[in-house]
């Protein structure tokens, strides 16, 4: 499944802010993914928003060795 | 003034938000005029929630004593 955002570069500044217990939805991560050592990320992006517009954007997601990142989402635009 | 609204799409997010479930939306009026609404979804670690496309959302009125139960759930 893809976002309603686009992502349209290579995600930089890339951190980990939550692991382990830490990932406060780790539980819905595990029922919908699977289970996996589970890490919250963030990182900055150019991204397409739904009405169109490109801008940067501070974006989260969760990943999970063999999973992948599932959830991605923004957390602010960048003016 | 804080608002709730009732997710009808979790289509990309289905671990942050569940369908039927109402969310309490924080305002930002910046993010409505780019269709987005910021939300408390179900990370309820970030206080100041995330952007998503209002198009995941319908308004919903709530009775008084379900928005007073809805905020104490507030982290």
């Amino acid at each position: 499944m893809m976002p309603k955002f686009k992502i349209l570069n290579e995600i930089r500044e890339i951190e980990t802010i939550a692991s382990g217990r830490g990932v406060y939805i780790r539980r819905h991560l595990e029922r919908t993914y699977g289970r996996g050592r589970w890490r919250k990320m963030k990182g900055i992006a150019t991204v397409e928003l739904p009405n169109g517009e490109i801008c940067e954007a501070e974006i989260h997601w969760y990943e999970a060795h063999g999973i992948g990142r599932r959830d991605f989402k923004i957390k602010k635009v960048i003016q | 003034m804080n608002e709730f609204v009732l997710c009808i799409n979790n289509e990309g997010n289905p671990a942050s938000l569940i369908v039927g479930k109402v969310y309490r939306k924080l305002p930002d009026p910046e993010a409505e005029s780019r269709h987005m609404l910021r939300i408390i979804d179900e990370d309820m670690s970030e206080v100041d929630g995330y952007l998503y496309p209002a198009s995941m959302f319908v308004p919903v009125e709530l009775p008084e004593e379900a928005k007073r139960v809805l905020m104490t759930l507030d982290r």
